[in-house]
């Protein structure tokens, strides 16, 4: 009953009250301006190979500084591991969260606004938004460790990055490779976008066709960016059988 | 890797022991090179430079110091914005309802065990997921924007298309793991397609189903906070406004609230899940 009435006040808030009815107009007209969309523009295809490429290569490099990033905050967020826990863990899961929690196209205005406009703002924005998620499972996966491999390796006189190296890596590294491919597929979906507030690749091609009106251009784009996350999920298909 | 030490297993220990294993390791490590070659050409063709990743920082830091702080907090405190949170918790509510509504079909459809038929519509079903997924919630907002005008009427049907790809797919995984037992029993007894849906499936996953749509309304919230941007209303369109006006304080503001809010719906969804696990 709550839900209904919730539902209710929703749909009236949002839906009747603040859409201008008479602008949209009769259903004939609504369907004229959707089918303005059903063509492709193949002319504008060869301009699109570059912009594409751009959009993959910011997700590869946002993915590697993402990864990057997330060794220390994976480190200091691993309540096994963690070296000081009253402030490092805090420090981390909050780390964690924010950078899970802000959209990629906020992170993408604040880099913009710091670094100016270009792929290096989106490279570090989809570095910033893969952080939180990589780390959080990746410090999850070194909580699940097999604790007496870690103690095999100190009783045999290993140090802290012997320890590292051949008793905590080998058993985290398979989960977390799955973990960044999967991400690196989404970096892909996320920086196709990121054009749109000034950080390069197929958004940027995206709002021109837009700006101008070019409506089979806009379809031809979205057709790209469909090809480019076909292109990446087999991609992700078969690195991922090759590790695990 | 592990089909490798099985067969090895099956035909005894290796004769000698070898840190280098000829093809295997030949072909890792030339994998291991390309993708470092690649990202390598990726840095020189963006023109990536590296060495602002040293002094990027002192000027980031200016940036943020002389511009965007103190950030303006009366501005987020303002009738108007606090509205516009309201409005975005609207869309980001009505989205997740109609997505989840129409994901539970898709996902019926989708999942391969469950699916009515699959040549025709198990394939068609995964098609219409993945095109909802593929594509980035930011471009239907404009897409919607652009045929309906702007309005949270094209946020909440942006936010509903973003939801149907996130949900459904969950639930299509939720439903390809269900124990198959009772839906066998059904069948056996004659039940038709929707019987065995409602009695043999259903009640397995609902309670799962139930911590999915939470969920779904989580990141519902957290796209809905940036569907404005693109014209559909909301607290993105203040976001839009001040970023274009320069106001950075105001802008500053604004992503806090942004961030605390995120935060809030994040711990109530987290609450909400765990509720729901242990009444199960």
């Amino acid at each position: 009953m709550a839900v209904l009435v919730l539902v209710v006040w929703s749909v009236e808030a949002t839906i009747i009250a603040d859409t201008e009815w008479d602008r949209i107009g009769s259903v004939s007209q609504v369907i004229e301006s959707t089918l303005r969309f059903f063509a492709v523009d193949w002319s504008i295809l060869r301009s699109l190979v570059k912009p594409a490429l751009e959009t993959l290569m910011i997700a590869c490099l946002g993915t590697l500084l993402g990864v990057i990033t997330c060794i220390p905050v994976a480190w200091f967020g691993a309540l096994n591991i963690t070296p000081f826990k009253p402030i490092t863990y805090p420090l981390a899961r909050f780390m964690m969260t924010l950078s899970r929690s802000i959209h990629e196209i906020v992170w993408a205005l604040i880099f913009v606004a710091g670094v100016g406009l270009g792929s290096f703002a989106g490279v570090l924005a989809i570095a910033m938004r893969s952080v939180g998620f990589i780390a959080k499972m990746a410090s999850e996966a070194i909580e699940d460790i097999d604790k007496e491999q870690v103690e095999a390796i100190r009783a045999v006189g290993g140090n802290g990055v012997q320890v590292v190296r051949y008793a905590i890596l080998p058993q985290v590294l398979p989960v977390v490779i799955g973990v960044i491919i999967f991400e690196w597929e989404i970096n892909i979906r996320r920086s196709a976008v990121l054009g749109l507030v000034g950080a390069g690749g197929l958004g940027l091609a995206f709002f021109r066709q837009m700006n101008t009106f070019n409506y089979p251009g806009v379809t031809t784009v979205i057709l790209a960016i469909l090809a480019l996350i076909l292109l990446g999920e087999v991609l992700s298909y078969f690195s991922r059988r090759a590790v695990i | 890797m592990n089909a490798q030490t099985n067969s090895l297993s099956s035909q005894g220990a290796p004769r000698e022991w070898r840190r280098f294993h000829f093809p295997r390791d030949f072909v890792r490590w030339g994998a291991l090179l390309g993708v470092l070659v690649f990202l390598a050409w990726t840095t020189e063709y963006l023109g990536i430079p590296l060495e602002r990743f040293v002094t990027m920082w002192p000027k980031l830091f200016g940036v943020f110091t002389n511009r965007y702080y103190p950030p303006d907090i009366n501005y987020v405190l303002d009738h108007d914005y606090l509205a516009s949170v309201v409005d975005t918790i609207q869309m980001a509510y009505l989205g997740m309802l109609f997505g989840v509504l129409a994901a539970i079909p898709l996902a019926w459809f989708a999942a391969f065990n469950m699916s009515p038929n699959r040549f025709v519509i198990y394939p068609a079903g995964r098609f219409v997921l993945m095109c909802a997924r593929a594509v980035h919630e930011t471009i239907w907002t404009i897409l919607f924007v652009t045929i309906l005008g702007f309005g949270m009427l094209a946020g909440v049907l942006a936010l509903t298309v973003f939801c149907i790809g996130f949900a459904g797919k969950l639930f299509a995984e939720e439903i390809e793991a269900i124990d198959p037992g009772p839906v066998e029993a059904m069948r056996a007894t004659g039940a038709n397609q929707i019987q065995v849906m409602l009695y043999g499936v259903w009640p397995q996953v609902r309670v799962a189903f139930t911590g999915i749509a939470i969920y779904t309304w989580d990141v519902a919230f957290r796209a809905a906070t940036v569907v404005g941007f693109f014209g559909a209303g909301g607290m993105g369109w203040y976001l839009k406004r001040n970023v274009y006006q320069i106001e950075s304080e105001r802008v500053a503001a604004i992503l806090l609230s942004i961030i605390a809010l995120v935060m809030v719906s994040e711990i109530v969804s987290a609450w909400a899940r765990a509720r729901v696990a242990k009444a199960k």
